[in-house]
């Protein structure tokens, strides 16, 4: 069979629709409805499931079946075109590859006898989650609406908090096989144009046959360069988006996944919340420098610990190297192989508990804190210290979720580093780890600014947060750090 | 090109010197600090030539390859200078596995900072610049802890009672070997953004407070068993206890090994820079044969302070090539 993205739409009904059961493989989903209105022989063909079943029978086929006798489909068209306003959105295919594009989306399609071309009609009515709050990104006086599976939704969700007309969304499908819809969205007039040009590159650059969630795109969007650290940020949250946009930045909504990337990221973000603005500039600067000591305390404790205990005792003061001695002595392994058991036991039932039913899930919380933790204490398999840190090391990284994947593996690496080579290993680790965080770099936008390369005037909201009218008069745009 | 900032270019280079400052071999009295600070200004006057050259367009690398590699051998050398140093200091340093695994062991902490500075140097003078940043903003607020404690807990008698036998003269001579930057700088100021001179300026005094501050502390700290010292600086820090009940030696270890990590990368990134130019089509494994022949010379370095040796080298680094190049320039015209 000659591939059908080169076939155009012929002006014979019955060919037409046989050359459409053929392509679909007659597939039961595609419904063909043959009939004659205006003394034209039709067929309307959709997808079931996929489009309002009272949106069609009320707005496209009750009227259509009325219309009065026409010359030919070609007037029949123009009527249906010029005349009825059965959608607001009415595009037209004239190959069988947009048809079937178009009928995939939840379009209804109509084609007729002695006509090249087909109508569409925007009847989409799929089944949605409906808007809820955001899974992943709590909030306590915020908006507590987060994106949806559906595109559309989530432009819509932008827009309303959005209402200039300086916000652009630009609609456009990528992935051969599973046609799925993407939408760039910026502010025109605060967008660094080069930066602009650069994605719209980019994303040209993708030939994947399916996009199914962000992580399809940001290899594309990302420097090719390993980096520990992700240089595209994601966000579920359209207020988080929406501030983001207003800085200059570029998004990218992907059909079906109900999370956005944001281009470009800053490491400095991570430690950002909504929340943050919502409450009083000192609390909120006491909060972020509680997120930076806790990402250090999660990447660093457990090696730290280790390290001291190991090779660098004299740091310790005597209290507690007698507390630490004798919490030690009892535990029957190596203070570094306990230290990976622990870590790699916890991120086992971390797993096990994110991949389980619910139902379940909560069993293996109560088997592996009760259970586990406290008779691997009680039989002196592992010390009371050990268990602690590590468990504030692993608490500390829930506090900035966005790393957490990040911070995992570090916190090992680390904990090898500093079980072998003291300090020093530590040292020469954090040197190679501080080098490539400071080597991310995305368009033009370094990663780790505003601290290195070094502004002072985005430390208003990095080292502190300061009140909004200090920064309502300076007007950030991210293109301050391009370098 | 990629450009770097004054800010970055002073951090990259300060850090190599407070690293040579840390392996300093000898004693540190009054008059020494007063030879450091002198051969501080002396370097200073002497690149003014550069500073002219650079800002009338010119600059050493693209100046014919025989300069080229005279820059290349130095910073090579200088190269091979640190890790020298980074030996000999690492035996009063604490470092677990060497410690307890002799030359094996020495060979793999040598190995593990050359990897790292492997991969600092081959991600480009942008990421460098930028992480020498903050590594010189965290050794700077650690040695400000160790520098109040010696204010706070020291002797201030040691400053004049501190006797070296040398004379001003000498410690100008060695003050030169605590100037490991000076290749880098050379490279890396044509990289800057703004004025050259006010660039230089801003090194410079960075490099006067920082030797002034640590030096002083130096002999606060350790100014009554300075004899008997081999490096003053590291005893200086062993000796630097502020809190009553914990000791911080191996604090000490983190800042060392991260300025001898970013030292080497500094140098080897500035050698392959130099590299690149003068043998364009050998691209691969550029920074590897770079740092690979620096551990090489480190051998032929015992790691003493022959001080005149290196005001010759400076010398003609950093005045004698410069001011032949702005005659050939001026002759050209």
């Amino acid at each position: 069979m000659q591939n059908y993205k080169e076939l155009t739409i012929i002006p014979d009904l019955k060919l037409n629709i046989r050359k459409i059961k053929e392509i679909s493989g007659g597939s039961s989903d595609v419904l063909i409805n043959e009939f004659t209105t205006g003394g034209i022989k039709c067929a309307l063909i959709c997808c079931e499931g996929m489009l309002s079943t009272a949106t069609i029978t009320e707005l496209i086929l009750e009227p259509i079946v009325n219309i009065e006798n026409q010359k030919d489909s070609h007037e029949l068209f123009h009527y249906i075109q010029n005349f009825m306003l059965l959608s607001t959105d009415r595009p037209v295919a004239t190959e069988y590859d947009s048809l079937f594009r178009l009928i995939n989306s939840g379009f209804a399609v109509l084609i007729a006898e002695g006509m090249n071309k087909a109508l569409a009609f925007g009847v989409q009515g799929y089944a949605v989650r409906s808007i809820s709050e955001p899974s992943s990104e709590g909030n306590i006086m915020g908006s507590h609406e987060g994106f949806v599976e559906v595109v559309r939704t989530n432009m819509s969700l932008i827009r309303r908090r959005i209402k200039s007309p300086e916000l652009v969304m630009e609609l456009f499908t990528k992935g051969d096989k599973s046609r799925t819809d993407l939408c760039l969205c910026y502010m025109k007039d605060r967008v660094p144009p080069e930066l602009l040009k650069k994605i719209h590159k980019s994303l040209d650059n993708i030939e994947l046959e399916t996009i199914l969630s962000t992580g399809y795109i940001r290899p594309f969007v990302e420097n090719g360069n390993f980096e520990l650290f992700s240089s595209t940020g994601t966000t579920e949250r359209p207020d988080v988006l929406c501030s983001k946009l207003i800085e200059g930045r570029v998004a990218i909504l992907v059909d079906g996944v109900p999370f956005s990337i944001v281009i470009p990221k800053l490491f400095c973000e991570s430690f950002q919340t909504l929340d943050d603005y919502a409450f009083k500039p000192y609390y909120s600067t006491f909060i972020r420098w509680i997120k930076y000591v806790a990402f250090l305390i999660s990447v660093l404790l457990p090696s730290v610990y280790t390290a001291i205990v190991i090779f660098h005792p004299e740091l310790l003061n005597s209290t507690m190297l007698m507390l630490l001695v004798e919490a030690e002595q009892k535990a029957p392994l190596s203070i570094l192989t306990e230290s990976l058991f622990v870590l790699l036991m916890y991120e086992i039932i971390r797993e096990a508990g994110i991949r389980l039913p619910k139902s379940v899930g909560g069993a293996v919380s109560v088997v592996s804190g009760l259970i586990i933790g406290d008779s691997a204490v009680d039989s002196g398999l592992i010390s009371t210290p050990l268990l602690t840190i590590t468990a504030l090391a692993v608490i500390s990284s829930f506090v900035v979720p966005e790393l957490n994947d990040t911070m995992t593996i570090l916190r090992l690496a680390f904990l090898i580093a500093g079980g072998i080579f003291g300090l020093f290993g530590i040292s020469i680790l954090a040197c190679a780890v501080l080098v490539n965080i400071c080597s991310t770099e995305d368009y033009g936008f370094p990663y780790t600014a505003p601290l290195s390369p070094f502004k002072s005037s985005g430390m208003d909201d990095t080292a502190i947060r300061a009140g909004f009218p200090e920064m309502q008069s300076r007007n950030f745009t991210v293109e301050e750090y391009h370098e | 090109m990629d450009k770097i900032t004054k800010n970055q270019l002073t951090a990259m280079l300060l850090i190599t010197d407070t690293f040579t400052l840390f392996c300093f071999r000898g004693q540190i009295s009054l008059t020494t600090v007063i030879g450091f600070i002198c051969g501080i200004v002396i370097q200073f006057l002497m690149s003014l030539p550069l500073v002219k050259l650079y800002s009338m367009g010119g600059s050493v690398e693209s100046s014919g390859k025989i300069i080229q590699i005279i820059y290349f051998v130095y910073l090579l050398l200088w190269g091979g200078v640190l890790f020298s140093m980074l030996w000999k200091a690492s035996d009063v340093i604490y470092i677990p596995y060497e410690n307890s695994n002799g030359i094996w062991g020495k060979l793999l902490i040598a190995g593990m900072i050359a990897i790292v500075c492997l991969y600092a140097s081959s991600t480009g003078i942008k990421a460098i610049s930028r992480s020498a940043v903050i590594a010189m903003a965290t050794g700077a607020i650690s040695l400000l802890i160790v520098i109040v404690s010696a204010l706070l807990s020291s002797d201030w008698n040691n400053i004049l009672d501190t006797k070296t036998a040398d004379s001003l003269m000498t410690e100008i001579s060695r003050g030169f070997f605590i100037s490991g930057g000076l290749g880098s700088f050379v490279v890396f100021l044509g990289f800057t953004k703004g004025n050259y001179m006010k660039n230089t300026i801003y090194y410079f005094s960075g490099k006067i407070i920082l030797t002034l501050a640590i030096t002083i502390s130096t002999i606060l700290l350790a100014g009554g068993i300075m004899e008997i010292t081999e490096f003053p600086v590291v005893t200086s820090a062993q000796l630097s206890q502020p809190f009553p009940v914990q000791r911080i030696d191996s604090l000490f270890l983190i800042i060392f090994a991260v300025f001898a990590v970013f030292s080497i990368g500094v140098q080897s990134l500035a050698s392959a820079e130099l590299l690149k130019k003068i043998l364009p089509k050998f691209r691969y494994l550029r920074t590897t044969s770079v740092l690979a022949v620096m551990i090489g010379s480190a051998f032929l370095f015992s790691g003493r302070n022959n001080g005149y040796l290196y005001i010759i080298s400076v010398g003609i680094i950093l005045f004698v090539i410069p001011c032949f190049l702005l005659v050939k320039r001026s002759l050209a015209k």
